[in-house]
């Protein structure tokens, strides 16, 4: 790179850097008030506990109840059951009332929008910015749907299920069967999640991903096939997902199709293999009953040779080969 | 209620610091204008946000813990049936446990869970049953964990870990103060097993020089000798194991800063290490030798992510900086050569190519600025201003190695046409430039806004645009000899322009005005710096019909503008529609559908000239030259990913209680897509079909039982040609069972259909055009593939309590099968009756069955200890016509070596004992 370059760089990273924070500050004193903060039928957590014990029982493992009690850095905080649920001066006197206090479940009934401005109050912005309009808010999910603050039962992120794929493949089932296929990434086997390439939070990359493009996302975990290369291979430069199915696949390296046809799906050319009619004469099982071996068929296929198919610095890399 | 004396007595010890840091706070907020901090509720290890790294497990503990905690009884609360609001059931609560106290205030538990795992998971050792996990008998510390915490500070400190000391373990360290700091490190291992049926014919798989095992390099006297040679050696080679494991590390830090400020920063170094399958060709097209080989691999990779965030009830604020640095600790490989090759083109003897190198990922380096910004506008529409910019820098600048590691000057060679002088081809000095200089920036601009007109009714307008700009040039011209074009697979092969232009010294303009007719037209002259923008325009509509009930409905376009592809700009419009119910007590509805369309400039199935050596000259006119070179691929073929396309979605999602103790789930997603242009390439109607069925039962506290069965189907049919040739001057007979001569004589049997004379003139367009008197592309010559996938996933659970003792069974069964089936004329295509016969009309099926039982039963032995029996019975079943006879017959021709024998069937048996400590 360039000295120039890097200046240019360096100069709109700067201006945007600068523009964000100074658009920010300058904003930042006309703040909305911060919510009521008198009493307003708060009754307190002893007074919530004499009725819930079983529930603050197990609230207490939790990371809120940890916060909200040891180190709370607001009076919303404070409040702990109320920081979440509301007053509860007019629920204490009338139970049954469901409009009287915030509900997280199927049966109260408080309103999604409600209660997930609730929870927002507190956790809007960093990685929940785009959540409003996102793919799970116009489905009307609740952070409830996959939170629940009131049991410690996954390791962390306070969720419905153990762990994230669990709470995930609750409502995504196909992407639960997926995961079952021949070629998988190791989320079944507890090294991966669907949060490593997915923001359910929402996001400005389709579909919720974390990063700017889906290349960039898988670049994260195979940094190696990011290059840049002298020789670069269009659809994978543009899309892994042009070859790759990569919640899971039938075929070997979560591939759409088996190779050659795979390849062949985009390559013809007028010299050359590619355009070639591949099939079951040439195994080598069907060479020893008298067919034709192919190495474009056996094992790895077009990979036998294009080893390099993911980009190549080589010299004589343009079929990327070496 | 339980433990409610020993919560309530915390509380209490608690109040008073509580009361003391309320009343700091209030002044501290006073102070600061009312400002309020924002408290974390996510960790390091679990950030939706940015990065990988969200989950610490292995397979035996996908979760990182152990779920085998006993249940409470007394589930949650007052509502034990409760139901998320969309109606899910809540899962029972793990039996709360009292921590330990010590004398300074310190609330601590620790839990381990050890014991002995065996059966014959190592010596099955099949590929896929230890892919991501690490099965071998022998002791096993499978979890472990601390918790230590001192609530008068709002301090803790955890540790947690499992798989100690085996190639899938994980472990974390974090430790803090509540609502203000955190800091938390990872140790994570994942195995990736890619083949145990690998027969190594080197030394040194795993490091840069792989020197063969008493073969001779370069295949001793001939094909044949080097072909017994091979299959002797294989013979008493026993099959290994091509594997890697990744090994990453890391550490994040937190912290909360006044004023609604977030400040956080995380490093984390991954090493990768071992080997993957791979493949060694020599000659030119692969036809002059091809040996499977293996790639060896280390890797390190560093991440650095810094970031600050701000929001308040008005306004919030993201500022990111990521780092990625890769670095191949294996810069090159060379690795002998058994083969005897056959040489194209090149060198005179096949003894000088000895050896192949590789010049293995480079060394890159990402770095990424990000800034993200939203403001509510509460008094216009209580609307919501979002902004996003990220750039991004992908570069690398590795040194280049020489065309050839092999010294080809030996025994008076030539290539393309030119004697080779020593150090000609294996030195850098023959290349354009000594480093790759190689950079692709990124830049993303993204804009929203989303209003509230009416009390139900939400709208948005979206707006994104993405680019990536490819700096990156090399030139193919050997400025020693000023011959364009590259050797090929170490000097085994060349694509090389002749003599004519070496005078021009590799300078294009001068080399073009020579006006000479290049020998061919398709070799390569520079790289193709692919590069695109991508428009993205939404509008949308959220309509709440009443409280439970919404529609949604958006229309987006999405285009591209791509350079050095067949279309330069390509759009597609979808229309999305979406209903949601979640009135219905029992459960919730959620219906979508997405109907898109995709079309696009015009199409060109050539752009490539003026990166091969058709751009250097003029087009050949000469009789007898072959320019099937010249044509680039069929020019109804159309490219899947800039095809037109109709495409159509729909999607169902329901949840829904039966009955007391009874829920059930269906989701369903039916794919349509079709390309209307495409004659040739990824045509026809595609398809995508996945239903989803989910049954839980649970009768009682002591008993639950779920199933869920999964089935998919998708179809994806293509097209293509076998060119024939394309020749100046030569007429081309068309017969009626799809032969083709130049000769026009009609084979017995037959009768003509029809011919084409091939000029000068006409070449581009008679045999660029797919039809039934195209030279190059006859459709007698057509095949076509049809492939059908077919997936069943079957899952089964029961969880029973005998009283204290607990069983907890699973059982899984998933099955794929990819049918392929194909249609062709086999006369057209020169096929004799034997390989007609043996092709058939399709492959043998591609099938992937595993059956899993995994039975666990939890034996309490006092209120600190269970003991554990675990039993896994697993079997799995591949069957993959690229290894059909692999394994019998892997070296099936002279000059073709398959030494990875394939998938394995397997059958395993795990038995474990352990024993779970809770202090």
């Amino acid at each position: 790179m360039s000295i120039a370059r890097l200046g240019r760089l360096l100069r709109t990273g700067a201006f945007t850097v600068a523009l964000s924070i100074g658009l920010c500050c300058a904003l930042s004193g006309k703040a909305l008030a911060a919510a009521p903060a008198s009493d307003g039928g708060y009754i307190g957590e002893k007074k919530c506990i004499e009725c819930h014990g079983q529930e603050a029982t197990h609230f207490t493992e939790t990371l809120h109840a940890k916060v909200f009690r040891q180190n709370p850095r607001t009076q919303q905080e404070a409040r702990v059951c109320e920081a979440c649920h509301g007053p509860g001066a007019a629920h204490a006197k009338d139970t049954k009332n469901k409009d009287l206090l915030i509900g997280y479940t199927k049966g109260w009934g408080t309103p999604v929008e409600k209660q997930t401005a609730q929870c927002l109050g507190c956790h809007q912005g960093g990685n929940r910015m785009h959540w409003p309009g996102s793919e799970h808010a116009k489905n009307k999910l609740s952070c409830s749907d996959c939170h629940n603050p009131m049991e410690k039962i996954s390791g962390n992120a306070l969720l419905t299920r153990h762990t994230i794929n669990e709470t995930c493949m609750n409502c995504h089932q196909q992407q639960r069967a997926e995961f079952r296929k021949r070629s998988h990434m190791p989320l079944p086997e507890g090294k991966m999640s669907c949060v490593d390439c997915h923001n359910p939070h929402g996001s400005i990359t389709k579909p919720l991903l974390k990063a700017d493009s889906i290349n960039n996302v898988c670049y994260t975990c195979h940094a190696e096939k990011r290059g840049p290369f002298i020789w670069e291979h269009a659809p994978v430069r543009e899309n892994c997902a042009n070859c790759h199915l990569p919640h899971g696949s039938n075929q070997d390296k979560l591939l759409a199709s088996p190779r050659p046809y795979l390849c062949s799906q985009c390559h013809n050319p007028a010299v050359g293999h590619p355009g070639q009619f591949f099939r079951a004469d040439q195994s080598a099982a069907a060479q020893l009953g008298g067919g034709t071996p192919s190495q474009r068929v056996i094992g790895r296929a077009c990979q036998n040779c294009h080893s390099q198919i993911h980009g190549s610095n080589h010299p004589s890399g343009a079929r990327f080969q070496r | 209620m339980k433990n409610l004396g020993s919560f309530a007595a915390q509380r209490d010890r608690l109040s008073a610091s509580r009361a003391r840091r309320i009343n700091g706070l209030n002044l501290l907020t006073i102070a600061v204008a009312g400002a309020a901090a924002q408290m974390s509720s996510n960790i390091a290890s679990a950030d939706s946000g940015n990065g990988v790294d969200t989950v610490l497990g292995n397979a035996m503990n996908p979760a990182g813990f152990s779920t085998f905690r006993e249940k409470d009884p007394d589930g949650l609360g007052e509502s034990p049936d409760s139901r998320s609001p969309t109606g899910l059931r809540t899962r029972e609560p793990f039996l709360v446990k009292e921590p330990n106290t010590n004398a300074n205030g310190w609330l601590y538990n620790a839990n381990a869970e050890v014991g002995v795992i065996g059966g014959n998971a190592t010596t099955a050792r099949a590929a896929k049953l230890i892919e991501y996990r690490d099965l071998d008998d022998g002791l096993l510390l499978n979890t472990f964990g601390l918790q230590l915490a001192k609530p008068a500070d709002a301090a803790f400190f955890d540790v947690n870990g499992g798989g100690v000391g085996r190639k899938d373990q994980f472990y974390s360290l974090s430790f803090g103060h509540y609502n203000d700091w955190k800091v938390k490190a990872f140790y994570n291992e994942t195995p990736h097993v890619f083949t145990t049926t690998y027969r190594s014919l080197w030394s040194g798989v795993g490091s840069d020089t792989q020197t063969l095992n008493g073969l001779p390099a370069g295949g001793g006297a001939s094909a044949a000798a080097a072909q017994t040679a091979i299959r002797n050696t294989l013979a008493t080679t026993p099959y290994g194991e091509l594997s890697l494991v990744r090994k990453k590390g890391g550490a994040r830090f937190d912290l909360n800063l006044p004023d609604n400020w977030k400040f956080f920063a995380s490093y984390s170094n991954e090493r990768r290490q071992g080997a993957r399958p791979f493949g060694t060709v020599f000659g030119g097209g692969g036809g002059g030798g091809n040996i499977e080989t293996a790639e060896s691999i280390d890797y390190t990779t560093h991440d650095l992510l810094a970031g600050l965030q701000f929001a308040d009830s008005l306004q919030s604020f993201n500022l990111q900086l990521a780092a990625s640095l890769f670095r191949n600790n294996i810069d090159t490989l060379t690795i002998e050569n058994p083969l005897f090759v056959t040489i194209n083109g090149a060198v005179s003897t096949s003894g000088n190519i000895t050896r192949a190198r590789y010049d293995l990922y480079p060394d890159n380096n990402f770095i990424n600025l990000k800034s993200e910004y939203a403001r509510r506008l509460p008094d216009f529409y209580d609307g919501r201003f979002t902004a996003a910019v990220s750039l991004a820098k992908l570069s690398q600048n590795d040194n280049l190695i020489a065309p050839s590691v092999n010294d080809l000057s030996a025994s008076g060679a030539t290539i393309g046409g030119a004697p080779i002088a020593a150090g000609q081809w294996n030195t850098t000095n023959s290349l354009s430039q000594q480093t790759a200089n190689a950079e692709i920036d990124t830049r993303l601009v993204d804009l929203g806004l989303r209003l509230t007109p009416l009390n139900d009714l939400d709208v948005q307008g979206k707006l994104r645009y993405y680019e990536t700009q490819n700096k990156t040039v090399y030139w193919a011209c050997n400025p020693l000899t000023g011959q364009w074009g590259r050797i090929i697979n170490d000097g085994s092969g060349s694509a090389l322009l002749n003599t004519n232009y070496t005078a021009t010294g590799c300078n294009v303009a001068a080399t073009q005005a020579l006006g000479i007719v290049p020998v061919a037209g398709n070799i390569n002259i520079r790289n193709m710096p692919f590069e695109y923008k991508q428009f993205n325009y939404t509008l949308g509509a959220d309509y709440r019909l009443n409280r439970t009930n919404s529609f949604n409905a958006a229309w987006e376009r999405e285009s591209y503008d791509r350079k050095h592809r067949e279309r330069d700009n390509t759009w597609e419009d979808k229309l999305k529609l979406g209903y949601i119910n979640r009135g219905f007590e029992e459960g919730s509805l959620r219906l979508s559908f997405e109907h898109g369309r995709r079309r696009g400039s015009e199409y060109r199935a050539d752009p490539y000239d003026e990166f091969y050596s058709a751009s250097l000259g003029p087009l050949p006119t000469a009789n007898g030259t072959n320019v099937a070179s010249w044509v680039h691929n069929i020019e109804q073929f159309r490219k899947f990913d800039l095809a037109d396309r109709d495409q159509n979605i729909l999607n169902g999602r329901l949840n829904y209680a039966l009955a007391e103790g009874w829920d059930a789930g269906v989701s369903a997603q039916f794919k349509d897509i079709n390309y209307p242009s495409s004659a040739y390439g990824r045509n026809s109607k595609q398809r995508q079909n996945s239903l989803n069925f989910d049954l839980t039962w649970t009768p009682n506290e002591q008993m639950s039982v779920f199933a869920y069965y999964s089935f998919q189907q998708a179809r994806m049919k293509q097209a293509s040609i076998w060119p024939n040739a394309c020749v100046i001057g030569s007429t081309y007979y068309f017969f009626s069972d799809g032969t083709i001569n130049t000769t026009g004589v009609v084979p017995v049997g037959t009768s003509l259909q029809g011919s084409t004379a091939v000029t000068a003139g006409n070449f581009l367009s008679v045999c660029g055009t797919a039809g039934a008197f195209s030279p190059l592309y006859p459709t007698s010559r057509m095949w076509d593939v049809t492939q059908d996938d077919r997936n069943n996933v079957l899952g089964l659970g029961l969880n029973y309590n005998f009283g204290k003792v607990r069983l907890d069974m699973n059982y899984t069964f998933s099955q794929g099968r990819t049918k392929i089936h194909y249609g062709y004329n086999p006369t057209a295509l020169g096929m004799t009756a034997l390989q007609t016969g043996l092709a058939g009309d399709g492959w043998s099926d591609m099938t992937f069955s595993v059956n899993t039982l995994e039975s666990n039963l939890m034996i309490p032995i006092d209120k600190q200890m269970n003991v554990r029996l675990m039993h896994r019975y697993e079997v799995g079943k591949v069957s993959d016509w690229h290894y059909d006879g692999v394994a019998a017959n892997p070296m099936p021709t002279n000059n073709t070596a398959y030494l990875d024998a394939g998938p394995q069937r397997y059958r395993a048996t795990l038995f474990g004992a352990m024993l779970m400590i809770d202090l």
